[in-house]
Formats: structure tokens, sequence, C-alpha cells
């Protein structure tokens, strides 16, 4: 008997189960793709590592260093050692595509020969490499960054005049390998064009060649100390080297936030679709009861009704999550192999979860049948009773026109309804808007102090220029200032000089030591550092540290500290605390007549051109510039710190693909909703149309709830974006470096004017198209209504 | 006496499970400025159908249909929603009203969507409290409809379809859903609004309800098959209890 209702039921009632259907697959879809989404990520970094033999510990010598590795073979902790040897090409510009120059990396690229492999590279394809044909060769992902290079094209590489054409195979993925665009690319070449191009670059080398040495050992910490004593010895953990993955891991944090808000938005959406269903049933429920059918019995056929469509709808949900999935993963299976396999069964697991999550609301929904008494179910209005309290407002004291009245009415009636409904968009508004400002933020030039760089507007990040600093001369970098200043006059370009440069130094206070990088400022253009707390060093035996170097060495300002610079001790005094990318954030601030040898990382050569020239001169500038020093590497601050950065691109590309997925996701809730809207008042429109309000009446009513609800959205996402961006952005940079009290920087237009109007006019499209339905409702079906 | 609503030759057909059913057959009717026509017969003969052909809330399949001078069956949708709300008022079985608004919102809501006056919010507001006053349900105007009894909440239908002062009143069965003594005010209304000039058409299975008429109309499988004249109740000396004994004799006659 209850099947048959059942049976009855479905057909009957097509429009709302087949919105509830819609709104379960979607739910499934989310719920499934965001939770292979989490498991592939969280655990992602660890099964890559695996499959890529990642050792315990990695040592980069970046010149021969025969001592170190004497000493390293007379631990006795070390299980095994593997050696990597590879060969430095400081400069793209030895790279030539069709013809031209390379310019997009500026880092200097390794090159691996097959036989030297270590560790195991995988092909896109996620095949390991096992060997490389001759003439060709594969790159890691930041060589082909913004060039149009494609899979077998030939690409020349030219060195001392010398050249060799090697065909691309496509891209590799190297599990220690940066796929950051700013880092140096690696290119794995068969051991003989290895040999020829090692031959031909010998004398442009600066570096000379490296050697990775990758070690399985039960005590990390004694390589990492004994690291500690060489310069150009550089140790990282297997731990230390999952930050490579701190963008990836970003990114796909960041897209599981954006799946669990869609989550949560199609369950609300369907919690009241449930409800609309329900409460369209009282007058059945009544009838039940008054035949003397239990509360419990009606409930278990709702019950039962329900499990049927969500079981189907979580089936096809699951389904059309696997390519949603593969869309999600898109950015980060591009850099890793990821394993997937639990990936379906968690998927399958979380449909089960959406099915169960259903019944709950339908549990908690059906609640109001065992409430009511049968006179009250058959009694109360046409299709049900309607539970919630009239609107405050009266059409008889307001100025509104009439439709914008019932709009509002309508809205104001329903608050928790609409308010949710409110909540969603302003959650998508404010996703899309968040994106906005920290992409824009990550490369405003307002934050060029986080970088610890003197106020400049031109950039030379060119690694042969900067090259010229990292010897054993002292006085390399002021010979730099000065040739650099010297061209400057010559072309006729006013403007300061100056380097800023990094060194890292074994650092003590009482008994805790760390590693801290040392920063210094040098040249002509020497402006105040900006400094969070005490005052800035003013003398050669002052510094500033971070909070961080602070924690890690236990001092704070007024205490003295000692490091070791270049074999001799130094004291310093901690004058101030500041704030910095530069070093992970564990640095020290010099002050900028100290000089050492053998810098360790450089930001670049600035120029703060005289008498605050325009955006056009200063590019203007750069461009002779460009042509004077022979490198395209020569930025403006804004793209200088997107390089440095290096996340400003991805969350663009994020920011983009959010507007479009808010387009979808805020389409599809008003469609759905409106149409459960339309059936749930069929009754009202039909009466509205037979007491003589026009269609058009009708539809604009229903346009304006929901333009209503996105207008209110925009205003509150908009309230709130700020202080949420700022406090993202300082969890953001935490990360980075040692950066707090960053505040985001905004594009008024997109963030005022497109953003919203994207949101309304979505919301405005999809809530007439979807009113133009009430059409189909006639006057005469006031008397057909139950 | 001036004809308000005429119709020629009016067929509706409903086209179920390919099957054509002629719910209304060829129909002629006039009714003239004034007076209070009840409409009686079987269920399912087409009662409710002809008032909603008549009013032009539905569509006839075939025939014409003039309302105060405009042939309604050549009128857009458009045209056709705004003649219901100025020239025409409608009352149903159920007491139908839009469920998020008051009682008196509900009564001034046609004025308000109307271009017919001029007048400002607050004077539509003072004409449906008048309106309310007269039928006697002041009291209820801010009330939710859920909080007034059944009988009020016709009697509020009735003030809504009066609001616009329409030329015609069309009632789908309106004490259907009442009891006798509820009924009995509803209908003493209507009659006072026919009295004041309003014309009434209603649609009633109630012989008592079609006696308050000046003239009863009975419809069979779609065919007006008898009509009876009792004229204004009032008019004459004969009592309403006669007029009831008149009419079902004749209903007798009719197969009733």
């Amino acid at each position: 008997m209850f099947f048959r209702i059942l049976k009855k039921d479905l057909k009957r009632k097509k429009t709302m189960n087949i919105i509830l259907l819609l709104f379960i697959i979607l739910c499934s879809m989310f719920a499934a793709a965001s939770v292979n989404n989490i498991i592939a990520v969280t655990g992602g970094i660890d099964h890559y590592f695996d499959m890529a033999n990642v050792p315990d510990i990695s040592v980069t010598l970046s010149k021969k260093n025969d001592e170190f590795e004497k000493e390293l073979n007379e631990l006795s902790s070390i299980k095994e050692i593997k050696t990597e040897k590879y060969f430095e090409i400081t400069s793209s510009k030895s790279f030539i595509h069709n013809g031209v120059r390379l310019t997009n990396f500026i880092n200097p690229a390794n090159l691996l020969a097959d036989t030297e492999m270590a560790l195991n590279y995988f092909d896109k394809d996620n095949n390991i490499i096992e060997s490389v044909e001759k003439g060709t060769f594969y790159a890691t992902i930041p060589f082909t960054d913004d060039t149009d290079i494609k899979d077998g094209d030939d690409v020349t590489v030219r060195l001392d005049g010398k050249e060799l054409t090697l065909k691309y195979m496509g891209y590799f993925k190297g599990a220690l390998f940066s796929t950051d665009p700013s880092a140096g690319p690696m290119l794995l070449v068969n051991p003989a064009d290895y040999s020829t191009l090692e031959e031909y670059g010998a004398s442009q080398s600066l570096l000379g060649d490296g050697k990775r040495l990758y070690i399985n050992t039960s005590d990390t910490d004694a390589i990492e100390e004994l690291a500690d004593q060489y310069d150009s010895v550089y140790a990282s953990t297997r731990e230390q080297h999952r930050s490579l993955y701190l963008y990836d891991m970003l990114t796909a944090y960041i897209m599981m936030a954006i799946s669990i808000v869609l989550m949560i938005t199609a369950f609300v959406v369907l919690r009241f679709t449930i409800g609309f269903t329900i409460a369209e049933e009282f007058r059945e429920i009544g009838v039940m009861k008054a035949v003397g059918i239990q509360s419990g019995s009606i409930r278990g056929m709702y019950i039962i009704k329900y499990l049927a469509i969500s079981v189907a709808g979580a089936l096809i949900g699951f389904i059309c999550s696997m390519p949603l999935q593969d869309m999600m993963m898109k950015t980060v299976s591009k850099n890793m192999v990821l394993g997937s396999e639990n990936g379906s069964v968690m998927g399958a697991v979380s449909c089960v979860g959406v099915v169960t999550v259903i019944l709950i609301f339908c549990y908690i929904c059906t609640r109001r049948v065992k409430k009511l008494s049968p006179i009250d179910a058959v009694r109360n209005g046409q299709t049900g009773e309607r539970f919630g309290r009239r609107s405050m407002i009266h059409l008889g004291s307001s100025k509104l026109p009439s439709t914008g009245f019932m709009a509002l009415n309508d809205v104001m009636s329903a608050p928790k309804r609409f308010g949710l409904i409110t909540l969603i968009f302003a959650l998508c508004m404010l996703i899309v808007t968040l994106m906005s400002n920290f992409a824009l933020t990550l490369k405003s030039e307002k934050i060029l102090w986080a970088f610890t760089i003197p106020e400049s507007e031109a950039h030379i990040m060119d690694a042969e220029m900067i090259g010229k600093m990292f010897g054993d001369d002292k006085d390399a970098c002021n010979k730099l200032i000065s040739d650099v200043s010297d061209t400057l006059e010559k072309e006729g370009i006013q403007g300061q000089v100056s380097v800023s440069l990094g060194k890292n130094c074994k650092s003590y206070y009482n008994d805790k030591t760390a590693d801290l990088t040392y920063w210094v400022n040098k040249g002509e253009n020497i402006s105040k550092p900006r400094i969070d707390e005490g005052c800035a060093p003013g003398k050669s035996d002052e510094i500033a540290l971070t909070g961080y170097a602070m924690d890690d060495l236990g001092a704070g300002i007024g205490d003295r500290i000692k490091a070791d610079f270049d074999g001799e001790e130094k004291e310093f005094l901690v004058t101030g605390k500041f704030s910095t990318f530069m070093g992970s954030g564990h640095t020290a601030l010099l002050y900028n007549d100290v000089e050492f040898a053998s810098p360790n990382s450089s930001s670049g050569i600035q120029i703060h051109f005289d008498g605050s020239p325009d955006k056009e001169t200063i590019n203007k500038n750069i461009d002779k510039l460009r042509e004077v020093f022979d490198t395209d590497k020569i930025y403006n601050t804004s793209d200088m710190i997107k390089q440095m950065t290096g996340i400003s691109d991805t969350l663009n590309t994020i920011k983009k693909m959010m507007m479009i997925l808010t387009a979808i996701v805020t389409a599809m809730i008003v469609v759905l909703m409106e149409r459960s809207f339309i059936s749930k008042e069929k009754s009202e429109i039909a009466l509205m149309k037979a007491v003589g309000v026009s269609s058009r009446s009708i539809i604009a009513q229903h346009t304006l709830r929901f333009v209503m609800v996105s207008v209110i959205a925009c205003i509150v996402s908009l309230a709130v974006l700020m202080p949420i961006s700022n406090i993202i952005m300082d969890f953001v940079c935490s990360m980075i470096g040692d950066i707090s009290g960053m505040k985001c920087d905004i594009d008024p237009i997109e963030i005022f004017v497109i953003c919203p109007i994207m949101l309304i006019l979505v919301t405005t499209i999809g809530a007439m198209l979807t009113a133009l339905y009430t059409r189909t409702i006639r006057a005469s079906d006031t008397a057909s209504i139950e | 006496m001036k004809t308000v609503l005429q119709a020629k030759g009016l067929c509706k057909t409903y086209i179920v499970n390919k099957r054509q059913n002629n719910v209304l057959k060829n129909i002629d009717l006039t009714i003239e400025e004034g007076e209070m026509v009840a409409v009686m017969g079987p269920s399912g003969s087409g009662k409710s159908t002809l008032l909603y052909c008549l009013s032009g809330m539905d569509r006839v399949t075939a025939g014409k249909v003039d309302f105060c001078g405009k042939e309604i069956t050549e009128l857009n949708e458009k045209e056709l929603a705004s003649l219901r709300l100025d020239e025409m008022g409608f009352i149903f079985q159920q007491m139908y009203m839009m469920k998020n608004l008051s009682v008196l919102d509900n009564i001034i809501l046609p004025a308000v969507k109307s271009k017919k006056n001029s007048e400002s919010r607050k004077q539509t507001e003072e004409r449906g409290r008048a309106l309310m006053r007269k039928l006697g349900i002041d009291d209820i105007g801010n009330n939710d409809i859920n909080e007034v009894s059944g009988g009020q909440l016709q009697r509020a239908c009735i003030c809504r379809s009066m609001i616009n002062s329409p030329k015609m009143i069309f009632a789908d069965e309106p004490t259907g859903a009442l009891n006798r003594a509820t009924s009995d005010e509803v209908m003493d209304e209507l009659t006072k609004l026919n009295s004041e000039g309003t014309t009434v058409m209603c649609v009633t299975h109630d012989p008592k309800v079609a006696a308050k008429c000046s003239r009863v109309l009975y419809i069979v499988d779609g065919g007006i098959v008898g009509e009876k004249m009792l004229g204004k109740l009032g008019e004459s000396k004969e009592t309403l209890r006669d007029r009831e004994r008149d009419l079902n004799n004749w209903l007798m006659e009719q197969g009733w």
C-alpha cells in the first residue's frame, strides 16, 4: 500500500522530486570530489616521496668539497649515500627556441645526465624515466613556463659560441625540484650530450659543477650539524623538502575550501527543498492521520521516498564527481605523482554520507508530522500551513511600488530561508574577492618593504649580473654598483643603485644556536628599513632580528648575539625587530656598511630613479636598460614581487576559475530555488493572475527577490572582506616568511564593480529566465489547486 | 438596461488522454447590468468552466464573449489581466489569499496594482478599511490570514473583489466551504452589493443561495437547459422562503 502511494507521489510531484534529485547529485558530486581531494593532498607528498625514493636527508654542494665528503663518510649513522652530479648553465639566454633566446627563468638551469639519476624521476604520464635518448632532453616545468615550447620542439643550447640542438621530450617531475616559475629548471639529458655541453660551457659556468648527495641515515641531525660547519654546503631533511610543495598544498587547500563551501551550499539548499516538499504534503499527512495511520508509519513513508531519491542522486553524483575531481587535482597532479588507490572508495563513502545526511534532514523535517493533529494538517491553508510569520511591513504604509513591496515582503516573511540564500551568495562572492585581493597584494608594489629592499622602481634579476657578487671578493658588490651606476650615467638615466645580499651564518646566544640569513642593503640608495619595534641598526655591530630569529635564539632587543662570519666570530647588539619574507623569516638585518664575501642569496640590483617618474617613464627606462645590459630580466617592482612570491599567478588562475564556478553555482542555486518556489507558490501565482496581476509583474516580483538577496550578499561580503583578507593574508605571509600586519591591496573596480555586477547579473538572469515558467500557470488554476 | 456580458456560441473542449471532452457546448448567454445570476447544475456539468470562460480566466475553444463592449476572446494575456484587475471581481470557494500579507494588505493589493485610481496608498488603505467596516470585519485588518475564521476570510475576499469597484463580480461557489449561518451572512453581503448596482454571477449548488439571485440558469452536460427568472429580492411581496420553494420545484422539474 505504502509503496503504491510512494510510486504515485514520485510521479505526481515530479518537479519537486526532480529538483531534489538535482541537488542531491550536486551535493554528492562535491562531497565525493572534495573527499578525494583531501585524501590526495594530505597523503600525497609522502606517497610521492616514497615513489621517488626521497632519502632522509639530502645535501647540496655548490662546489667541490672533499673534506666535507670525507667527514660525512666517517659518520657511523649513514646507511646509504647516492650521488648526483650536475652542471649549471647560468642564464636562460643560452637556450634558443625558434631563433629566439629564452628569457623566462631567472635562476640557473641545472643539467643532469640520465646515468647520474639517484632518485626516480617521472614523465608527465607518471612513468619512471629510465634513460634519455641522445639528442633529446626532458625539463622541469619552469623551463617551459611562459614560453610556447611544445613537446617535440628543437631547443638549441649556445655556450661560448658553440651550439647543440636537442629535442624537447616533455616535462618531468622530480620530487626535490621546485616547480615554482621563479625556480631554476632542471634538464635531464643523455650522458653524451651532457659531456658535450659541459665541455662547451666550461668557461661559462660561474659556480662550477655541483653535487647532490642523497643520504639515508638514522641521525639526520649529525649531518645537518656537519653541513653547518661548511660554506656552500646545504642540508635539507625529507620534512624540510615538503615546503617545496607549499604552494601546491595551498592551492589544493583553497580548492578544498571551495568545494566544502559548495558542499555546504548544496546541503543548505537541499534542506530547504526537503522542507518545501514536506510542507506541500501537510494535507495528505492530515488525511492519513485522520484515517488512523500512525505518525511513525507516515514518517517512514516519506523517509523511504527520500531514501529512494537520495540513493539515485548519490549514485549519479558519484559518477559525475570523477571529472570534477580530475579538474580539482589538475594543478597539483602536474607537479606531483599522486596515488588514487583509496579515492573511489572514499568517494563512495562520502556519497553514503550524503544519503545519511539527507535522511537526517528528512527525519528532522518530518518531526512536524508528529506534532500536528489530523485537524491541524487538514485544515491548514490550501497547500499546508504556513508556519512562519508574515512580514512586518504593510502595503498601505509602504512607499515602494507594489511589485517591489511584494518582493521585499516575501523576503521578510521568510527571513531564515532568504537569509541562508544570502549567506551562500555572500560566501561565493567572498571567495572570489578574497582571491582577487591576495593575487593583487602578492604582486603589489606596496609590499616591497616585506622583501627588505630599498625603495626602487627597477630591479635587475639577471643571474649572470647578480653572480658577479657571489665570489670571495668582499668588494665585488661595490664594484657592481659602481658599474651599473656608470652605465646609467652614460645612458642619461638619473638614478641611484643598490644591491641586497644575504649570507647564511651560524648564530649563537647563550646556549642556543640558529642558522640565520644576515641581510644587508648596500649602495647609493639606502632608505631606512621598516622596523616594527626598537630601531634600525645604525652601526656595523648592530642588527635587527625578525620574530622568528628572536625565537630561534631566545634573544630580544638589547641582547648581544654572536655569529660566525667567514670564519671570524662577530658580536652584534640587537637594536630592533623587523619583518621580512627573506630567508624564510629567519633573518637578521645588518647595517649597510657591513661587508662580507661569498654571499648565499640576493634579491638583485635595484635602481631608484630620480624625480619620482611616472609608470611610462619607468617602463621606458627599463626597456632601455634591457637593451644596454642585454638582458630581459629587468623588472618593474610589481613584476619583481610577482617573480619573488611566485603565487600571484596561481591565485589569479584560481580566482578566474572561482569566478566561473561561482557563476555556475549561483545560477544553479537560483534556478533550482526559484523553480521550487514557483512549485510551492503555484496557488498564490494563480490567485494573483486571477485578480488581474500581470505575468510581467509576477516575473518581476520573483526576480526582484533574488536581486535583493544578491545585493544584500554583496554588501555583507564587502563589509567583511577587508578584515578577513588581512587575517588570511597574515596567515599566508607567515608561511612565506616572518611577516605580520600585512594589509591587503584592493582593486576597487574588480571588488566593488565587476564582482557584484557578476553576482547580481547571474542572479537576475537566472531568476528571470526561471520565473518565465510562471507564465504556464493560468488564472483558472486557482480552482484546481489542492 | 445595458448589457454587461454577452456570450455567443461559446464552446470549451479539453483533450484528456487523446479523448475530446466537450465541457461547454454552444452556449448563448446575456447578462444585463445589475443582474444577479446564479448558475446551477449537477457536478461536472461545466458551471465553473462557464464562469472562467466568461471572466477571461480561461480561453474558449470557440465562440465570442463580449464584456462591456470588449471582445475578450481577442484580448491578449496582458489585456485580460488588466480587464480582470479593473473591471471584474472574483470570489472563490476556498478563501485563497496571499499567505505573506495581512488581511487588509490582501484586500488592497488589486487597488495598489491597478492604474485606474490615482489615489495615494493611504487613501487606498482607507478605502479598504471602509469596505471591511461595511462587511463587519474591520477589526481583523492587521491579522494574519490564519488567525481569522472562514466566514471572516470569505468576507475579506468579497472586499478584495470590490476594491476596484468592478462592473461585475464572478463568484465560484462562494459559500461552498461555509456553514449555513456564515453562508447566509456572505450571501447577504453579495445581495447588498448587487442592490447597490454591481452585477453578480454566482455558481452554486445551494438553492438557498440561488434563491437570493434574480435569475437562475440550469446547466447540464455543458449546455444551458433551463432558465428561471426570480426577479430582484425584495422587489415583490414574495418572501425568501416562497422563492426557495418556487426554485426547488423548478429545479425538480429540471431533474435536480
